[in-house]
């Protein structure tokens, strides 16, 4: 009976790629197709964002006052302070959801994230590593230390900087961001990311969202490198060319 | 020295973790006191050959870790140890006789000089005429703005690490990153240029030969001006010694529209382990912070650049603001 029940459990899992240690293999290139990014929380159709029912578990985030009046004027001057805007790295979470793909590559000691909107780099440590003693770094993707929950990576994201936004919408956080993150497949091809945010400034209590990650399958798929913080200054360096001095 | 968005606290931890691997490691290769960037002064040679170290499991020979150039970094790219021409600031023009600083970058011709056509040269020699006073946002070089070093100059601008994965190598640079494919893909379309162009390589034996295309060729290779342009088309070898402490660069660059002929770039590079002692230049990481007892690791902290916060020629580029 037991050996039964095993089984057909075993065929009701998700195939999922693993490596050789068993743990289940993020590798491969994703990408949302929700409208997280535009803003995270419930919002008819406007000018700057398609209409969306949210992705966020009780529907809208539990601002502090004070920390909902910064949000409502960050909305307001969002098509100027959005950090995306100068290109800047997005950071944890918004870069999971951000409509462009990123790259996991994955090792036993650890997951490389490569993101191409400005073709940052965050590192996920799966090797037992504690994050750094010195509290007072200060990174915009957070130092990220992971661990397995049967085949659900949990990651655990502190040490933050306060030069991101959670969105395009003006959602925001403060330096005590403080990220979980659990990540699982659904199938071969879909991950399931959720993150829980607590900052203590900013919010009245701890809050999740979830988004879908697709995995690019079209032939020859690539990322291809968006230094897009270089294109305020590229007009100062045409390719030299013959003729360009007297 | 370029500055980061990311503040300086890192730096305090790197000093932390070298005093702790200073209290606790042997130091088998520790450069002499005051060393700086520039340590080598000659090249050693590698052959191409069979590879005899350790491999991972798809077999690639495994070159995981931290490295960094053994010469200097990309104040000169013929002298690379004579400084940036013109500096009006305390380095000065160098006080040693050429024959005592380390070989031109360039390894052949047999000149050690960029094979520029005459209209190349000139447009090199303003370049460097107008470093130290950048009278123009031209002569800023696009490193001081944060834009990626690109290549090859990456592989003077500070230690970098090395990750593989199957079907990639990865360079994490000081400013930027790079993806070497080996997975077969074909180049990116000719019309798509990119600050670290496209990167399709295969290992033979101790060698990793990489073919460079869609090159943006808006980084200059040194503060000294030399440049190709987008027509550039680079091989590189990356030839390792099986022991996995050093690695040659030779690349091979051909662009008939700036060069009378093709020529040969060759920068040495070294591993950097445990046993050296984190720089803030060669080897920016940080002891992992572990429960006791366990095996120290090192590690890499992000590295982000995207505000212009203080580097080379922010005078100039302060002052556009």
């Amino acid at each position: 009976m037991g050996g039964l029940l095993a089984a057909s459990l075993a065929t009701a899992a998700p195939k999922i790629p693993r490596l050789k240690s068993g743990k289940p293999d993020f590798s491969g290139i994703w990408e949302t197709t929700s409208a997280a990014e535009y803003d995270l929380e419930p919002h008819s159709g406007r000018a700057d964002a398609p209409p969306s029912a949210g992705v966020i578990d009780g529907k809208y985030i539990p601002y502090l006052p004070a920390a909902l009046e910064q949000k409502k004027k960050n909305f307001a001057a969002r098509g100027v302070e959005d950090p995306r805007l100068k290109c800047w790295t997005l950071g944890t979470p918004r870069g999971i959801y951000y409509r462009e793909p990123f790259q996991i590559f994955q090792r036993d000691r650890d997951l490389t994230l490569l993101f191409q909107f400005g073709h940052s780099v965050r590192t996920i440590h799966t090797n037992g590593t504690l994050h750094p003693e010195v509290t007072d770094n200060e990174f915009y993707l957070g130092d990220s230390r992971g661990h397995w929950e049967g085949d659900t990576l949990v990651v655990d994201v502190t040490d933050f900087n306060t030069e991101t936004w959670l969105d395009r919408a003006g959602n925001f956080h403060g330096p005590k961001l403080h990220v979980v993150e659990r990540w699982q497949f659904l199938d071969e091809n879909t991950l399931e990311y959720q993150a829980t945010l607590e900052d203590p400034d900013v919010f009245s209590r701890p809050w999740s969202l979830t988004v879908l990650l697709n995995r690019h399958r079209e032939k020859d798929f690539q990322l291809i490198e968006n230094y897009c913080f270089t294109l305020g200054y590229d007009k100062f360096y045409p390719v030299p060319q013959q003729g360009t001095t007297e | 020295m370029m500055a980061y968005s990311m503040k300086t606290n890192w730096l305090v931890q790197i000093a932390t973790a070298a005093a702790l691997l200073a209290g606790t490691q042997a130091h088998a290769q520790q450069p002499p006191p005051g060393a700086g960037i520039q340590r080598e002064k000659t090249v050693t040679q590698l052959e191409p050959g069979r590879w005899t170290g350790k491999r991972l499991a798809d077999g690639q020979p495994d070159v995981q870790g931290h490295w960094s150039n053994t010469i200097a970094n990309h104040n000169n790219w013929t002298d690379p140890q004579g400084g940036v021409p013109g500096d009006p600031g305390r380095n000065g023009p160098p006080k040693t006789p050429r024959s005592e600083r380390a070989p031109s970058r360039v390894s052949d011709p047999a000149d050690g000089e960029v094979p520029f056509q005459p209209w190349a040269r000139a447009v090199q020699q303003d370049f460097l005429k107008y470093f130290h006073n950048p009278i123009k946002e031209e002569y800023i070089e696009p490193l001081a703005r944060c834009a990626p070093a690109g290549v090859p100059k990456s592989f003077t601008w500070h230690g970098y690490e090395i990750r593989q994965f199957p079907g990639y190598v990865l360079f994490l640079f000081n400013s930027g990153t790079r993806v070497i494919h080996l997975d077969g893909k074909p180049h990116l379309p000719e019309n798509i240029k990119l600050w670290n162009a496209d990167s399709r390589g295969r290992w033979e034996g101790n060698t990793l030969i990489v073919d460079v295309t869609n090159n943006n060729a808006k980084a200059r290779l040194a503060r000294t001006g030399e440049f190709f342009s987008e027509n550039v088309h680079i091989e590189e070898r990356y030839i390792f010694n099986s022991d996995g402490t050093r690695y040659n660069y030779v690349a091979t660059i051909t662009d008939p529209t700036v060069f009378t002929r093709p020529w040969t770039a060759t920068i040495p590079a070294r591993r950097f382990s445990l046993q050296d002692e984190p720089d803030g230049w060669h080897y920016e990481v940080a002891l992992a912070n572990q429960p006791p007892g366990k095996e120290p690791l090192i590690e890499r902290y992000e590295r982000i650049c995207v505000e212009n916060n203080g580097p080379f020629g922010n005078i100039a580029v302060l002052g556009a603001k």
